[in-house]
Protein backbone atom coordinates (compact mmCIF):
# COMPACT_ATOMS: atom_id res chain seq x y z
CA UNK A 1 0.00 0.00 0.00
CA UNK A 2 1.07 3.59 -0.49
CA UNK A 3 3.28 5.29 2.04
CA UNK A 4 2.15 8.87 1.62
CA UNK A 5 0.88 10.46 4.75
CA UNK A 6 -2.13 12.66 5.11
CA UNK A 7 -3.68 14.03 8.21
CA UNK A 8 -7.34 13.28 8.77
CA UNK A 9 -8.62 16.73 9.56
CA UNK A 10 -11.90 16.59 11.35
CA UNK A 11 -13.97 19.01 13.31
CA UNK A 12 -12.44 17.58 16.44
CA UNK A 13 -8.92 17.14 15.27
CA UNK A 14 -8.54 13.49 14.44
CA UNK A 15 -5.33 12.28 15.93
CA UNK A 16 -4.25 9.61 13.52
CA UNK A 17 -3.42 9.95 9.91
CA UNK A 18 -5.53 8.71 7.08
CA UNK A 19 -2.58 6.62 6.01
CA UNK A 20 -2.57 4.86 9.36
CA UNK A 21 -6.29 4.29 9.11
CA UNK A 22 -5.94 2.98 5.59
CA UNK A 23 -3.13 0.64 6.56
CA UNK A 24 -4.83 -0.65 9.66
CA UNK A 25 -8.27 -1.06 8.14
CA UNK A 26 -7.70 -1.96 4.50
CA UNK A 27 -7.70 -5.75 4.87
CA UNK A 28 -10.35 -5.73 7.60
CA UNK A 29 -12.63 -3.53 5.58
CA UNK A 30 -12.31 -5.75 2.55
CA UNK A 31 -13.04 -8.85 4.65
CA UNK A 32 -16.16 -7.22 6.10
CA UNK A 33 -17.44 -6.00 2.73
CA UNK A 34 -16.72 -9.33 1.04
CA UNK A 35 -18.59 -11.16 3.81
CA UNK A 36 -21.53 -8.85 3.29
CA UNK A 37 -21.60 -9.03 -0.49
CA UNK A 38 -20.42 -12.60 -1.17
CA UNK A 39 -18.81 -11.27 -4.32
CA UNK A 40 -15.09 -10.58 -4.52
CA UNK A 41 -15.27 -8.24 -7.50
CA UNK A 42 -18.05 -6.19 -5.99
CA UNK A 43 -16.26 -6.22 -2.64
CA UNK A 44 -13.13 -4.81 -4.26
CA UNK A 45 -15.12 -2.01 -5.89
CA UNK A 46 -17.00 -1.18 -2.71
CA UNK A 47 -13.82 -1.24 -0.60
CA UNK A 48 -12.10 1.19 -2.93
CA UNK A 49 -15.23 3.33 -3.08
CA UNK A 50 -15.41 3.45 0.69
CA UNK A 51 -11.85 4.75 0.98
CA UNK A 52 -12.49 7.29 -1.74
CA UNK A 53 -15.61 8.53 0.00
CA UNK A 54 -13.80 8.65 3.31
CA UNK A 55 -11.11 10.80 1.76
CA UNK A 56 -13.64 13.12 0.20
CA UNK A 57 -15.69 13.41 3.38
CA UNK A 58 -12.80 13.43 5.83
CA UNK A 59 -13.75 16.89 7.04
CA UNK A 60 -17.08 15.54 8.21
CA UNK A 61 -15.48 13.11 10.65
CA UNK A 62 -16.60 13.86 14.19
CA UNK A 63 -14.59 12.09 16.88
CA UNK A 64 -17.43 12.76 19.30
CA UNK A 65 -19.59 10.28 17.41
CA UNK A 66 -17.18 7.40 17.39
CA UNK A 67 -13.76 6.27 16.31
CA UNK A 68 -12.31 6.80 12.86
CA UNK A 69 -12.51 3.07 12.38
CA UNK A 70 -16.24 3.01 13.09
CA UNK A 71 -16.72 6.03 10.84
CA UNK A 72 -14.90 4.30 7.99
CA UNK A 73 -16.83 1.06 8.42
CA UNK A 74 -20.05 3.04 8.46
CA UNK A 75 -19.16 4.52 5.09
CA UNK A 76 -18.27 1.08 3.76
CA UNK A 77 -21.51 -0.37 5.11
CA UNK A 78 -23.58 2.26 3.32
CA UNK A 79 -21.74 1.60 0.08
CA UNK A 80 -22.14 -2.16 0.49
CA UNK A 81 -25.85 -1.90 1.25
CA UNK A 82 -26.32 0.35 -1.76
CA UNK A 83 -24.55 -2.27 -3.84
CA UNK A 84 -26.78 -5.01 -2.43
CA UNK A 85 -29.87 -2.98 -3.26
CA UNK A 86 -28.61 -2.29 -6.77
CA UNK A 87 -27.94 -5.96 -7.32
CA UNK A 88 -31.31 -6.98 -5.93
CA UNK A 89 -32.92 -4.68 -8.48
CA UNK A 90 -30.90 -5.85 -11.44
CA UNK A 91 -30.17 -9.50 -11.01
CA UNK A 92 -30.36 -12.31 -8.56
CA UNK A 93 -27.31 -12.77 -6.42
CA UNK A 94 -25.03 -15.37 -7.81
CA UNK A 95 -23.15 -16.86 -4.93
CA UNK A 96 -19.52 -17.47 -5.60
CA UNK A 97 -18.39 -21.07 -5.65
CA UNK A 98 -16.38 -22.23 -2.64
CA UNK A 99 -12.67 -21.65 -2.87
CA UNK A 100 -11.79 -25.27 -2.57
CA UNK A 101 -13.51 -28.56 -2.88
CA UNK A 102 -13.98 -30.64 0.24
CA UNK A 103 -12.50 -34.06 0.01
CA UNK A 104 -14.14 -36.69 2.17
CA UNK A 105 -12.14 -37.78 5.19
CA UNK A 106 -10.24 -34.49 5.53
CA UNK A 107 -11.06 -33.28 9.09
CA UNK A 108 -9.89 -29.70 8.56
CA UNK A 109 -11.79 -29.44 5.35
CA UNK A 110 -14.87 -30.93 6.98
CA UNK A 111 -14.58 -28.46 9.79
CA UNK A 112 -14.26 -25.54 7.40
CA UNK A 113 -17.19 -26.73 5.36
CA UNK A 114 -19.25 -26.92 8.53
CA UNK A 115 -18.28 -23.40 9.54
CA UNK A 116 -19.00 -22.14 6.05
CA UNK A 117 -22.40 -23.78 6.12
CA UNK A 118 -23.07 -22.37 9.57
CA UNK A 119 -22.16 -18.91 8.39
CA UNK A 120 -24.35 -19.32 5.34
CA UNK A 121 -27.22 -20.38 7.60
CA UNK A 122 -27.08 -17.08 9.47
CA UNK A 123 -29.21 -14.26 8.21
CA UNK A 124 -27.52 -11.27 6.66
CA UNK A 125 -27.61 -9.12 9.77
CA UNK A 126 -26.10 -11.85 11.91
CA UNK A 127 -23.46 -12.55 9.29
CA UNK A 128 -22.63 -8.85 9.25
CA UNK A 129 -22.13 -8.85 13.02
CA UNK A 130 -19.86 -11.88 12.80
CA UNK A 131 -17.82 -10.18 10.08
CA UNK A 132 -17.52 -6.96 12.05
CA UNK A 133 -16.41 -8.81 15.14
CA UNK A 134 -14.35 -11.71 13.81
CA UNK A 135 -12.97 -10.32 10.54
CA UNK A 136 -12.74 -6.61 11.28
CA UNK A 137 -12.05 -6.84 15.02
CA UNK A 138 -14.32 -3.94 15.95
CA UNK A 139 -15.27 -3.34 19.54
CA UNK A 140 -18.90 -3.61 20.52
CA UNK A 141 -19.08 0.16 20.78
CA UNK A 142 -17.71 0.52 17.25
CA UNK A 143 -20.15 -2.08 15.96
CA UNK A 144 -22.95 -0.15 17.60
CA UNK A 145 -21.88 3.00 15.73
CA UNK A 146 -21.59 1.16 12.43
CA UNK A 147 -25.01 -0.47 12.52
CA UNK A 148 -26.66 2.46 14.26
CA UNK A 149 -27.86 0.92 17.52
CA UNK A 150 -26.92 1.27 21.15
CA UNK A 151 -23.91 -0.55 22.52
CA UNK A 152 -25.98 -2.92 24.65
CA UNK A 153 -28.23 -3.76 21.72
CA UNK A 154 -25.17 -4.40 19.59
CA UNK A 155 -23.75 -6.69 22.29
CA UNK A 156 -26.99 -8.57 22.62
CA UNK A 157 -27.33 -9.06 18.88
CA UNK A 158 -23.72 -10.12 18.59
CA UNK A 159 -24.13 -12.62 21.37
CA UNK A 160 -27.21 -14.03 19.67
CA UNK A 161 -25.38 -14.38 16.36
CA UNK A 162 -22.34 -15.99 17.97
CA UNK A 163 -24.48 -18.43 19.89
CA UNK A 164 -26.35 -19.37 16.74
CA UNK A 165 -23.09 -19.83 14.87
CA UNK A 166 -21.59 -21.82 17.65
CA UNK A 167 -24.58 -24.12 17.80
CA UNK A 168 -24.60 -24.56 14.05
CA UNK A 169 -20.90 -25.44 14.08
CA UNK A 170 -21.38 -27.98 16.83
CA UNK A 171 -24.35 -29.66 15.23
CA UNK A 172 -23.57 -33.08 13.87
CA UNK A 173 -23.43 -32.94 10.10
CA UNK B 1 -26.59 7.55 20.14
CA UNK B 2 -30.18 8.52 20.52
CA UNK B 3 -31.54 5.08 21.18
CA UNK B 4 -32.41 4.08 24.69
CA UNK B 5 -29.61 2.14 26.27
CA UNK B 6 -30.41 -1.01 28.17
CA UNK B 7 -28.13 -2.90 30.49
CA UNK B 8 -26.47 -5.93 29.01
CA UNK B 9 -27.42 -9.22 30.60
CA UNK B 10 -24.54 -10.33 32.88
CA UNK B 11 -24.43 -13.78 31.31
CA UNK B 12 -24.28 -12.26 27.85
CA UNK B 13 -21.61 -9.83 28.98
CA UNK B 14 -19.56 -12.67 30.41
CA UNK B 15 -19.74 -14.64 27.17
CA UNK B 16 -18.83 -11.61 25.15
CA UNK B 17 -15.86 -11.08 27.42
CA UNK B 18 -14.78 -14.63 26.69
CA UNK B 19 -15.17 -13.94 23.02
CA UNK B 20 -12.96 -10.87 23.36
CA UNK B 21 -10.31 -13.01 25.06
CA UNK B 22 -10.41 -15.51 22.23
CA UNK B 23 -10.10 -12.74 19.68
CA UNK B 24 -7.11 -11.44 21.63
CA UNK B 25 -5.44 -14.85 21.36
CA UNK B 26 -6.00 -15.85 24.95
CA UNK B 27 -7.42 -19.24 25.97
CA UNK B 28 -11.20 -19.19 25.84
CA UNK B 29 -14.13 -21.45 25.06
CA UNK B 30 -14.45 -19.45 21.85
CA UNK B 31 -10.88 -20.05 20.69
CA UNK B 32 -11.82 -22.79 18.25
CA UNK B 33 -14.76 -20.87 16.87
CA UNK B 34 -12.62 -17.79 16.36
CA UNK B 35 -10.01 -19.85 14.56
CA UNK B 36 -12.62 -21.53 12.38
CA UNK B 37 -14.32 -18.29 11.40
CA UNK B 38 -10.98 -16.60 10.87
CA UNK B 39 -10.08 -19.32 8.44
CA UNK B 40 -13.08 -18.22 6.36
CA UNK B 41 -11.96 -14.61 6.36
CA UNK B 42 -11.93 -13.16 2.82
CA UNK B 43 -8.45 -11.98 1.93
CA UNK B 44 -7.68 -9.37 -0.70
CA UNK B 45 -5.41 -10.44 -3.54
CA UNK B 46 -2.06 -8.68 -4.09
CA UNK B 47 -3.38 -7.40 -7.41
CA UNK B 48 -6.35 -5.77 -5.71
CA UNK B 49 -4.13 -4.39 -2.95
CA UNK B 50 -2.03 -2.63 -5.58
CA UNK B 51 -5.13 -1.41 -7.38
CA UNK B 52 -6.58 -0.12 -4.12
CA UNK B 53 -3.35 1.75 -3.40
CA UNK B 54 -3.59 3.45 -6.77
CA UNK B 55 -7.25 4.43 -6.32
CA UNK B 56 -6.66 5.76 -2.84
CA UNK B 57 -3.62 7.72 -3.98
CA UNK B 58 -5.70 9.23 -6.75
CA UNK B 59 -8.48 10.14 -4.35
CA UNK B 60 -5.95 11.57 -1.92
CA UNK B 61 -4.69 13.95 -4.58
CA UNK B 62 -8.16 15.42 -5.03
CA UNK B 63 -9.02 18.31 -2.71
CA UNK B 64 -11.62 17.57 -0.07
CA UNK B 65 -15.07 18.49 -1.21
CA UNK B 66 -16.76 21.21 0.74
CA UNK B 67 -20.41 20.73 1.39
CA UNK B 68 -22.75 23.32 -0.09
CA UNK B 69 -23.99 23.89 3.43
CA UNK B 70 -20.56 25.22 4.29
CA UNK B 71 -20.98 27.96 1.70
CA UNK B 72 -24.53 28.90 2.66
CA UNK B 73 -23.57 31.35 5.45
CA UNK B 74 -21.21 33.12 3.05
CA UNK B 75 -23.91 33.20 0.41
CA UNK B 76 -26.39 34.64 2.84
CA UNK B 77 -23.90 37.25 3.97
CA UNK B 78 -23.11 38.20 0.38
CA UNK B 79 -26.79 38.50 -0.45
CA UNK B 80 -27.39 40.66 2.60
CA UNK B 81 -24.47 42.89 1.64
CA UNK B 82 -25.74 43.26 -1.90
CA UNK B 83 -29.18 44.24 -0.66
CA UNK B 84 -27.67 46.64 1.86
CA UNK B 85 -25.52 48.28 -0.77
CA UNK B 86 -28.45 48.61 -3.14
CA UNK B 87 -30.69 50.07 -0.48
CA UNK B 88 -28.05 52.44 0.83
CA UNK B 89 -27.12 53.57 -2.63
CA UNK B 90 -30.76 54.54 -3.01
CA UNK B 91 -30.93 55.92 0.48
CA UNK B 92 -32.61 59.05 -0.80
CA UNK B 93 -35.66 56.88 -0.60
CA UNK B 94 -35.25 56.73 3.13
CA UNK B 95 -35.95 60.39 3.55
CA UNK B 96 -38.95 60.07 1.27
CA UNK B 97 -38.44 62.84 -1.18
CA UNK B 98 -41.48 63.21 -3.30
CA UNK B 99 -41.84 64.45 -6.76
CA UNK B 100 -45.20 65.44 -7.91
CA UNK B 101 -46.64 67.46 -10.65
CA UNK B 102 -49.95 69.07 -10.10
CA UNK B 103 -52.01 71.86 -11.36
CA UNK B 104 -54.55 73.98 -9.64
CA UNK B 105 -58.20 73.21 -9.88
CA UNK B 106 -59.63 74.16 -13.18
CA UNK B 107 -56.47 73.50 -15.04
CA UNK B 108 -56.41 70.90 -17.71
CA UNK B 109 -52.97 69.71 -16.83
CA UNK B 110 -52.40 67.18 -14.16
CA UNK B 111 -49.82 64.49 -13.90
CA UNK B 112 -48.22 62.83 -10.97
CA UNK B 113 -45.16 60.67 -10.64
CA UNK B 114 -43.31 59.25 -7.69
CA UNK B 115 -39.64 58.91 -8.32
CA UNK B 116 -37.28 58.85 -5.41
CA UNK B 117 -34.37 59.95 -7.48
CA UNK B 118 -36.19 63.19 -8.11
CA UNK B 119 -33.55 64.35 -10.47
CA UNK B 120 -33.62 65.88 -13.88
CA UNK B 121 -35.70 63.25 -15.59
CA UNK B 122 -38.68 63.63 -13.32
CA UNK B 123 -39.26 67.30 -13.76
CA UNK B 124 -38.83 66.98 -17.45
CA UNK B 125 -41.32 64.20 -17.78
CA UNK B 126 -43.73 65.80 -15.39
CA UNK B 127 -43.53 69.12 -17.10
CA UNK B 128 -43.81 67.53 -20.47
CA UNK B 129 -46.90 65.70 -19.42
CA UNK B 130 -48.37 68.81 -17.95
CA UNK B 131 -47.71 70.78 -21.07
CA UNK B 132 -49.07 68.18 -23.39
CA UNK B 133 -52.22 67.69 -21.37
CA UNK B 134 -52.85 71.35 -20.85
CA UNK B 135 -54.52 71.81 -24.20
CA UNK B 136 -57.10 74.54 -24.07
CA UNK B 137 -60.39 74.30 -25.85
CA UNK B 138 -59.32 76.93 -28.32
CA UNK B 139 -56.18 78.04 -30.11
CA UNK B 140 -53.39 76.02 -31.64
CA UNK B 141 -50.95 74.16 -29.38
CA UNK B 142 -48.20 76.52 -30.34
CA UNK B 143 -50.26 79.49 -29.25
CA UNK B 144 -51.17 78.06 -25.89
CA UNK B 145 -50.07 79.99 -22.89
CA UNK B 146 -49.21 77.79 -19.93
CA UNK B 147 -47.98 79.09 -16.65
CA UNK B 148 -45.67 76.67 -14.91
CA UNK B 149 -44.67 76.67 -11.28
CA UNK B 150 -42.29 74.52 -9.34
CA UNK B 151 -41.65 74.08 -5.68
CA UNK B 152 -38.33 72.49 -4.80
CA UNK B 153 -37.21 71.65 -1.28
CA UNK B 154 -33.54 70.90 -0.75
CA UNK B 155 -31.93 69.68 2.41
CA UNK B 156 -28.28 69.79 3.33
CA UNK B 157 -25.98 70.16 6.27
CA UNK B 158 -26.58 73.28 8.27
CA UNK B 159 -23.11 74.58 7.50
CA UNK B 160 -23.69 74.20 3.79
CA UNK B 161 -26.91 76.20 3.53
CA UNK B 162 -25.14 79.43 2.60
CA UNK B 163 -23.13 77.68 -0.08
CA UNK B 164 -26.18 76.00 -1.54
CA UNK B 165 -28.05 79.33 -1.43
CA UNK B 166 -25.28 80.97 -3.43
CA UNK B 167 -25.43 78.11 -5.90
CA UNK B 168 -29.20 78.53 -6.25
CA UNK B 169 -28.76 82.17 -7.21
CA UNK B 170 -25.91 81.40 -9.59
CA UNK B 171 -27.88 78.61 -11.21
CA UNK B 172 -30.90 80.82 -11.63
CA UNK B 173 -28.80 83.46 -13.34
CA UNK B 174 -27.07 80.88 -15.49
CA UNK B 175 -30.42 79.94 -17.01
CA UNK B 176 -31.48 83.54 -17.55
CA UNK B 177 -33.70 83.64 -14.49
CA UNK B 178 -34.18 86.28 -11.89
CA UNK B 179 -34.44 86.15 -8.16
CA UNK B 180 -37.71 87.79 -7.19
CA UNK B 181 -37.07 87.35 -3.51
CA UNK B 182 -34.69 85.57 -1.22
CA UNK B 183 -34.50 85.05 2.49
CA UNK B 184 -31.69 83.33 4.35
CA UNK B 185 -31.90 82.59 8.05
CA UNK B 186 -29.19 80.92 10.12
CA UNK B 187 -28.95 80.02 13.76
CA UNK B 188 -26.91 77.61 15.86
CA UNK B 189 -29.52 74.92 15.54
CA UNK B 190 -30.50 75.18 11.91
CA UNK B 191 -30.31 77.27 8.81
CA UNK B 192 -32.68 77.79 5.93
CA UNK B 193 -33.05 79.77 2.77
CA UNK B 194 -36.15 80.56 0.74
CA UNK B 195 -36.10 81.81 -2.83
CA UNK B 196 -38.74 82.90 -5.29
CA UNK B 197 -37.21 82.60 -8.71
CA UNK B 198 -38.42 83.33 -12.17
CA UNK B 199 -36.87 81.06 -14.75
CA UNK B 200 -37.52 81.22 -18.48
CA UNK B 201 -40.08 78.52 -19.13
CA UNK B 202 -38.13 77.19 -22.07
CA UNK B 203 -35.20 76.39 -19.81
CA UNK B 204 -37.19 75.38 -16.75
CA UNK B 205 -36.45 71.67 -16.96
CA UNK B 206 -32.72 72.24 -17.33
CA UNK B 207 -32.77 74.67 -14.45
CA UNK B 208 -34.71 72.29 -12.17
CA UNK B 209 -32.28 69.52 -13.03
CA UNK B 210 -29.36 71.76 -12.16
CA UNK B 211 -30.98 72.97 -8.94
CA UNK B 212 -31.75 69.39 -7.93
CA UNK B 213 -28.09 68.58 -8.07
CA UNK B 214 -27.15 71.23 -5.55
CA UNK B 215 -28.31 69.22 -2.53
CA UNK B 216 -30.49 66.37 -1.41
CA UNK B 217 -33.95 66.75 -2.91
CA UNK B 218 -36.46 66.47 -0.11
CA UNK B 219 -39.44 67.17 -2.30
CA UNK B 220 -40.28 68.46 -5.72
CA UNK B 221 -43.66 69.45 -6.96
CA UNK B 222 -44.59 70.99 -10.25
CA UNK B 223 -47.77 72.52 -11.48
CA UNK B 224 -49.07 74.10 -14.61
CA UNK B 225 -51.98 76.38 -15.32
CA UNK B 226 -53.37 76.97 -18.73
CA UNK B 227 -53.85 80.73 -19.14
CA UNK B 228 -54.57 80.68 -22.84
CA UNK B 229 -58.20 81.59 -22.24
CA UNK B 230 -57.31 84.61 -20.18
CA UNK B 231 -54.71 85.62 -22.73
CA UNK B 232 -57.09 85.32 -25.68
CA UNK B 233 -59.77 87.11 -23.79
CA UNK B 234 -57.47 89.98 -22.91
CA UNK B 235 -56.17 90.14 -26.49
CA UNK B 236 -59.69 90.23 -27.80
CA UNK B 237 -60.69 92.96 -25.42
CA UNK B 238 -57.56 94.89 -26.35
CA UNK B 239 -58.48 94.54 -30.02
CA UNK B 240 -61.96 95.78 -29.28
CA UNK B 241 -60.58 98.71 -27.29
CA UNK B 242 -58.22 99.60 -30.11
CA UNK B 243 -61.06 99.38 -32.65
CA UNK B 244 -63.13 101.59 -30.41
CA UNK B 245 -60.25 104.04 -30.20
CA UNK B 246 -60.01 104.16 -33.97
CA UNK B 247 -63.74 104.81 -34.17
CA UNK B 248 -63.59 107.47 -31.51
CA UNK B 249 -60.73 109.21 -33.32
CA UNK B 250 -62.69 109.17 -36.56
CA UNK B 251 -65.73 110.51 -34.75
CA UNK B 252 -63.61 113.19 -33.17
CA UNK B 253 -62.43 114.22 -36.64
CA UNK B 254 -65.99 114.54 -37.72
CA UNK B 255 -67.21 116.32 -34.57
CA UNK B 256 -68.33 119.90 -35.05
CA UNK B 257 -69.60 121.04 -31.74
CA UNK B 258 -67.58 121.66 -28.61
CA UNK B 259 -69.92 119.47 -26.61
CA UNK B 260 -69.46 116.65 -29.05
CA UNK B 261 -65.69 117.05 -28.97
CA UNK B 262 -65.55 117.09 -25.17
CA UNK B 263 -67.64 113.96 -24.93
CA UNK B 264 -65.43 112.12 -27.44
CA UNK B 265 -62.24 113.22 -25.67
CA UNK B 266 -63.65 111.90 -22.42
CA UNK B 267 -64.40 108.53 -24.01
CA UNK B 268 -60.95 108.52 -25.61
CA UNK B 269 -59.37 109.06 -22.23
CA UNK B 270 -61.32 106.15 -20.79
CA UNK B 271 -60.39 104.12 -23.82
CA UNK B 272 -56.70 104.87 -23.33
CA UNK B 273 -56.93 103.76 -19.75
CA UNK B 274 -58.71 100.60 -20.82
CA UNK B 275 -56.08 99.85 -23.48
CA UNK B 276 -53.27 100.48 -21.02
CA UNK B 277 -54.90 98.19 -18.49
CA UNK B 278 -55.43 95.48 -21.08
CA UNK B 279 -51.84 95.83 -22.29
CA UNK B 280 -50.68 95.46 -18.72
CA UNK B 281 -52.90 92.45 -18.28
CA UNK B 282 -51.54 90.90 -21.46
CA UNK B 283 -47.97 91.61 -20.49
CA UNK B 284 -48.59 90.08 -17.13
CA UNK B 285 -50.04 86.97 -18.72
CA UNK B 286 -47.18 86.79 -21.20
CA UNK B 287 -44.71 87.10 -18.38
CA UNK B 288 -46.45 84.34 -16.42
CA UNK B 289 -46.20 82.10 -19.45
CA UNK B 290 -42.65 82.99 -20.32
CA UNK B 291 -41.19 82.97 -16.83
CA UNK B 292 -41.97 80.02 -14.62
CA UNK B 293 -42.17 80.55 -10.92
CA UNK B 294 -39.75 78.42 -8.97
CA UNK B 295 -39.90 78.41 -5.18
CA UNK B 296 -36.78 76.94 -3.68
CA UNK B 297 -36.41 76.09 -0.03
CA UNK B 298 -33.07 75.05 1.38
CA UNK B 299 -33.22 73.56 4.85
CA UNK B 300 -30.09 73.03 6.84
CA UNK B 301 -31.11 70.32 9.23
CA UNK B 302 -30.92 67.41 6.83
CA UNK B 303 -28.04 65.33 5.72
CA UNK B 304 -26.18 66.00 2.57
CA UNK B 305 -27.49 64.52 -0.57
CA UNK B 306 -25.40 62.12 -2.55
CA UNK B 307 -24.94 64.78 -5.13
CA UNK B 308 -24.70 67.63 -2.77
CA UNK B 309 -21.65 69.74 -2.45
CA UNK B 310 -19.20 69.82 0.38
CA UNK B 311 -17.02 67.14 1.82
CA UNK B 312 -18.00 63.81 3.30
CA UNK B 313 -17.65 64.35 7.01
CA UNK B 314 -17.23 61.79 9.79
CA UNK B 315 -20.82 62.58 10.76
CA UNK B 316 -21.94 61.60 7.28
CA UNK B 317 -19.86 58.45 7.56
CA UNK B 318 -21.45 57.61 10.88
CA UNK B 319 -24.87 58.25 9.42
CA UNK B 320 -24.13 56.01 6.44
CA UNK B 321 -22.71 53.31 8.69
CA UNK B 322 -25.82 53.44 10.84
CA UNK B 323 -27.95 53.22 7.75
CA UNK B 324 -26.01 50.17 6.56
CA UNK B 325 -26.52 48.54 9.94
CA UNK B 326 -30.22 49.36 9.85
CA UNK B 327 -30.57 47.85 6.42
CA UNK B 328 -28.49 44.82 7.34
CA UNK B 329 -30.59 44.28 10.43
CA UNK B 330 -33.71 44.58 8.32
CA UNK B 331 -32.38 42.10 5.81
CA UNK B 332 -31.49 39.69 8.60
CA UNK B 333 -34.94 40.08 10.16
CA UNK B 334 -36.71 39.52 6.86
CA UNK B 335 -34.40 36.64 6.12
CA UNK B 336 -35.10 35.07 9.48
CA UNK B 337 -38.83 35.60 9.19
CA UNK B 338 -38.93 33.89 5.85
CA UNK B 339 -35.98 31.62 6.27
CA UNK B 340 -36.69 29.94 9.59
CA UNK B 341 -39.90 28.20 8.50
CA UNK B 342 -38.29 27.21 5.22
CA UNK B 343 -35.21 25.96 7.05
CA UNK B 344 -37.39 23.99 9.46
CA UNK B 345 -39.35 22.42 6.64
CA UNK B 346 -36.12 21.69 4.81
CA UNK B 347 -34.57 20.16 7.91
CA UNK B 348 -37.62 17.99 8.49
CA UNK B 349 -37.56 16.96 4.85
CA UNK B 350 -33.87 16.17 5.05
CA UNK B 351 -34.42 14.12 8.20
CA UNK B 352 -37.30 12.25 6.59
CA UNK B 353 -35.26 11.61 3.45
CA UNK B 354 -32.32 10.44 5.52
CA UNK B 355 -34.52 8.14 7.53
CA UNK B 356 -36.13 6.74 4.39
CA UNK B 357 -32.73 6.19 2.80
CA UNK B 358 -31.54 4.42 5.91
CA UNK B 359 -34.60 2.18 5.93
CA UNK B 360 -34.08 1.33 2.27
CA UNK B 361 -30.45 0.48 2.94
CA UNK B 362 -31.29 -1.65 5.93
CA UNK B 363 -33.86 -3.39 3.79
CA UNK B 364 -31.04 -4.78 1.70
CA UNK B 365 -30.16 -7.04 4.63
CA UNK B 366 -33.68 -8.33 5.04
CA UNK B 367 -34.44 -11.78 3.66
CA UNK B 368 -36.04 -11.63 0.22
Amino acid sequence: MATATMALPGRHQATSSFEALYRSCGADLYAYVASLLHDRTAAEDVTALAFERALRKRRSFDSGRGSERAWLFGIARNAALDELRRRSRTAALLAEPPDEAVSPGDDDADRRATVRAALAALDARERELIALKFHAGLTNAEIAVVIGVGESAAGTRLHRAVTKLREACNEPS
Amino acid sequence: MSRRETTLDPAVAAELAELERALAGEPSPFTALVADVHAERPVMTPAFAAKLDARVDEARAAPPRRSWLAWSPLGGLAAALVVAVVVVSNRDGGSSPSTESSSPAGSHASSSTEDSSAKAAAPQSAAGAATSQAAPAFGSPAARKVERSTSLALSTARADVQGVADDVIATSQRFGGIVESSQIATSDAEASAVFALRIPTKRLDEAIAALSKLAHVASLSQGSTDITGSFVSASSRLGDARAERRGLLKALGRATTAQEIDALKLRLRDNRSQIAALKGELNGLRRRADLARVDVTVSGNGHKGATGGGSWTPRDAAHDALRVLEVAAGVVLVGLAGGIPIALIGALGALAARSARRRRREGALDPV
